[in-house]
């Protein structure tokens, strides 16, 4: 065998491409889906629950949304700068009255705290710098506040202290509120969802290929013994795609070596076919003169002697067709097309047509065949030509036993055999006609082509030849 | 004639009788020599004879032909060819292929539109016994009766009478369907397979006793002793012949 390089399949449109992107698209699933669908989920929320109910939403999100809530202080703290404590203290009051979810206070110079809006919230009397730092790292984290520090003025420079305003996040709105049931519920089935389309796209996926793998399968499968499976059209250029036209190449190329094949056959049975014709033309001219010899004035011995010629000529054209026949079935150039055969009715209607010549050559006929049908797998005209060949041989070299018996015997192993005996001298004697072996060769080769038995018994009171299927062979026979 | 070629014959002889001279043949041959003898043997015979040497007009001159004698290799148009026209033309018509060729395969070809099939060299008695029960299958009977034994048979009206007695004889549909078909293949010895087959046109039964029962009552009616039948003569092992 050659060592053939594999063709490099195209990436593009490949199994391997496709399933790989499958793959691909589920492994994204964690990292790109989830977080997508969570946008895709506030999204919807957004438009759709925001939209529902209009009284809970718009108003307060506009003015406290954190950019402005941080634009609006340090604004308010610009504006502050060099204002008095008490006008700072005012100030401060109006802007809680405005944000009323929003709470402020602020430190003055002096690092005392003052909360013109009264507190809410529990603060030390004085605040320092530490005490700055510390409320922005504990507390502010702690309780998920939002807060802005903005120095009065904007400037620390000024040294007129600072202003914090700080807003729980739960006032900003809902976004940043953890998730209810509802919301998590429809999480989980955006992610659900997403699980089953992945079964659904990669189920698809070997569905599609399973159904043209067995597609494939179907178009191999010829379904009689003798024809070619048909080629099958290639729709896709993928791997399974270029297994379809490989296929389809080694049907062409069975295609073309059987009908290579036949076309030897032909050419063969041409040749035999018109040899033949060559052979026997003139044979028939000198059997015609031989015939019209006997219309003329001849003596006893000139008679005897044309009657042995027209034996010779009968004789030569048998031998001619065994010759023929022989070396096309050798050649290996004939088909024999098997079927199931009742082979006593065959033997019997060859009988038959035999009759008439062993009624006239005296022949005591003995033919003893079992009723009902008996079915071997055979080429029926090959089998009638070897019941033919051996009916001959009787005729012609046992014609001393006046006898042919033909009947049917158990075999060895059980089964139905075919008997054809005669009373003649043996195969050994020399019956003074040759020729007995060509004919006994074709039954020869018959039979072993036809998955049957022969075998032969010959004694100088007479011959038995038993034809029954062989033992080995089963069906009888074989398919080449 | 004694023939010992050692070749099966399918009938046997037929009659020898002259009555034939109305028959007209059609016979396609290109062989020069072989032609002038088997016409010259047909014509001897009693036939009239169109011989052709090769097929081209064949069917032009099979219109008033009983029967035709065809070569398998003839220049030009094969006898296949010219088999197959000539059964378009005249579907009725018989055809006794005539070959040198005798691969089995091209026996069979010829016998999907031939009615019969003769291998050369051949004797001409078995030739014109082989037209002559072809013309009777093909319903081509002469006006004179068919003579068995003590029985007379008239086959162009389908009337059979007993020469002892001097008596019709009156057979029920399917005796005289089975008498016919044996006498359609005179001479030629048919199995109990053949007959039914072709009288009944279904495959034949295992086991099926009803032709046996059918030829009992059909020798009752023809036969002088019916339990030694003269006739219809049984060809034990094989089956059932007519001889002439």
């Amino acid at each position: 065998m050659r060592n053939k390089k594999l063709p490099r399949p195209r990436f593009r449109g490949s199994l391997l491409s496709r399933y790989l992107l499958i793959i691909l698209s589920a492994l994204l699933f964690i990292p790109v889906v989830f977080p997508a669908s969570l946008i895709g989920y506030q999204l919807v929320q957004n438009m759709v629950l925001g939209n529902a109910f209009p009284d809970a939403g718009a108003e307060p999100e506009e003015r406290y949304q954190t950019i402005h809530l941080e634009n609006m202080w340090h604004k308010e703290a610009k504006r502050l700068k060099g204002s008095t404590p008490e006008e700072i203290d005012r100030r401060l009051k109006e802007l809680s009255e405005e944000y009323s979810k929003v709470d402020m206070f602020w430190v003055d110079a002096n690092s005392h705290v003052r909360q013109p809006a009264g507190g809410r919230l529990h603060l030390s009397e004085t605040w320092n710098a530490a005490d700055a730092i510390s409320y922005m790292k504990r507390y502010r984290e702690a309780t998920q506040q939002f807060s802005v520090i903005a120095f009065i003025g904007d400037d620390e420079k000024l040294n007129q202290g600072f202003m914090v305003m700080q807003v729980s996040k739960a006032a900003l709105g809902p976004r940043d509120s953890g998730l209810s049931a509802r919301e998590s519920m429809a999480f989980f089935g955006i992610i659900l969802l997403m699980f089953v389309l992945f079964i659904v796209v990669s189920w698809m996926f070997f569905m599609n290929m399973r159904r043209r793998l067995l597609r494939l399968q179907s178009a191999m499968t010829v379904p009689d013994g003798s024809g070619l499976p048909d080629p099958i059209t290639v729709r896709k250029s993928d791997e399974i795609g270029q297994l379809e036209a490989a296929f389809n190449g080694m049907v062409h190329r069975l295609d073309r070596s059987l009908k290579r094949e036949r076309e030897e056959e032909e050419l063969r049975k041409r040749l035999i076919a018109n040899l033949s014709h060559d052979l026997r033309t003139p044979l028939t001219i000198v059997r015609s003169h031989v015939y019209s010899l006997h219309k003329e004035q001849l003596s006893e011995r000139g008679r005897e002697l044309l009657k042995l010629a027209e034996t010779k000529l009968g004789d030569l054209a048998g031998l001619i067709d065994n010759l023929l026949s022989y070396n096309l079935l050798t050649s290996g150039k004939y088909t024999l097309h098997p079927e199931r055969v009742d082979v006593l009715r065959t033997v019997r209607e060859s009988a038959a047509a035999w009759y008439p010549l062993w009624e006239k050559e005296g022949f005591e006929v003995d033919i003893d065949l079992p009723e009902g049908p008996v079915y071997w797998t055979l080429d029926a005209q090959w089998f009638r030509r070897i019941l033919d060949n051996l009916f001959q041989n009787v005729v012609r070299h046992a014609r001393s036993g006046q006898y042919i018996g033909v009947r049917a015997a158990m075999d060895s192993a059980g089964g139905m055999a075919i008997v054809i005996a005669d009373k003649g001298k043996g195969m050994k004697a020399s019956s003074g006609d040759k020729g007995a072996g060509i004919g006994l060769a074709i039954v020869g080769f018959l039979t072993r082509e036809m998955g049957l038995d022969m075998e032969i018994r010959s004694t100088e009171e007479g011959t038995t030849i038993l034809i029954s299927r062989a033992s080995g062979g089963g069906q009888g026979l074989k398919l080449k | 004639m004694d023939d010992t070629t050692g070749y099966p014959q399918g009938p046997g002889k037929g009659r020898m009788s002259n009555n034939h001279m109305s028959i007209h043949l059609l016979y396609i041959e290109d062989d020069a020599e072989i032609g002038t003898w088997v016409n010259e043997d047909l014509k001897g015979r009693g036939y009239e004879v169109t011989w052709l040497q090769n097929g081209e007009r064949a069917v032009d001159h099979a219109g008033g032909c009983r029967l035709v004698i065809l070569d398998v290799m003839l220049p030009g148009l094969d006898g296949f060819t010219v088999g197959q026209r000539l059964k378009k033309a005249y579907p009725d018509l018989p055809i006794l292929m005539l070959s040198a060729r005798t691969s089995i395969d091209d026996k069979l070809e010829g016998l999907q539109f031939a009615d019969d099939y003769l291998t050369k060299p051949f004797h001409p008695d078995e030739l014109a016994a082989r037209i002559e029960v072809l013309l009777r299958r093909s319903g081509s009977y002469s006006s004179e009766p068919l003579v068995l034994k003590h029985l007379l048979v008239y086959e162009r009206e389908n009337r059979i009478m007993n020469k002892d007695t001097g008596e019709e004889i009156v057979l029920t549909g399917k005796q005289f369907q089975i008498f016919m078909y044996l006498l359609r293949h005179l001479g030629q010895i048919l199995t109990k397979e053949q007959i039914y087959e072709g009288v009944w046109g279904d495959p034949y039964l295992d086991g099926d006793k009803t032709l046996m029962v059918h030829i009992r009552y059909l020798r009752e009616k023809l036969e002088r002793d019916p339990a030694s039948p003269e006739i219809i003569e049984t060809v034990r092992g094989v089956g059932y012949r007519v001889k002439a």
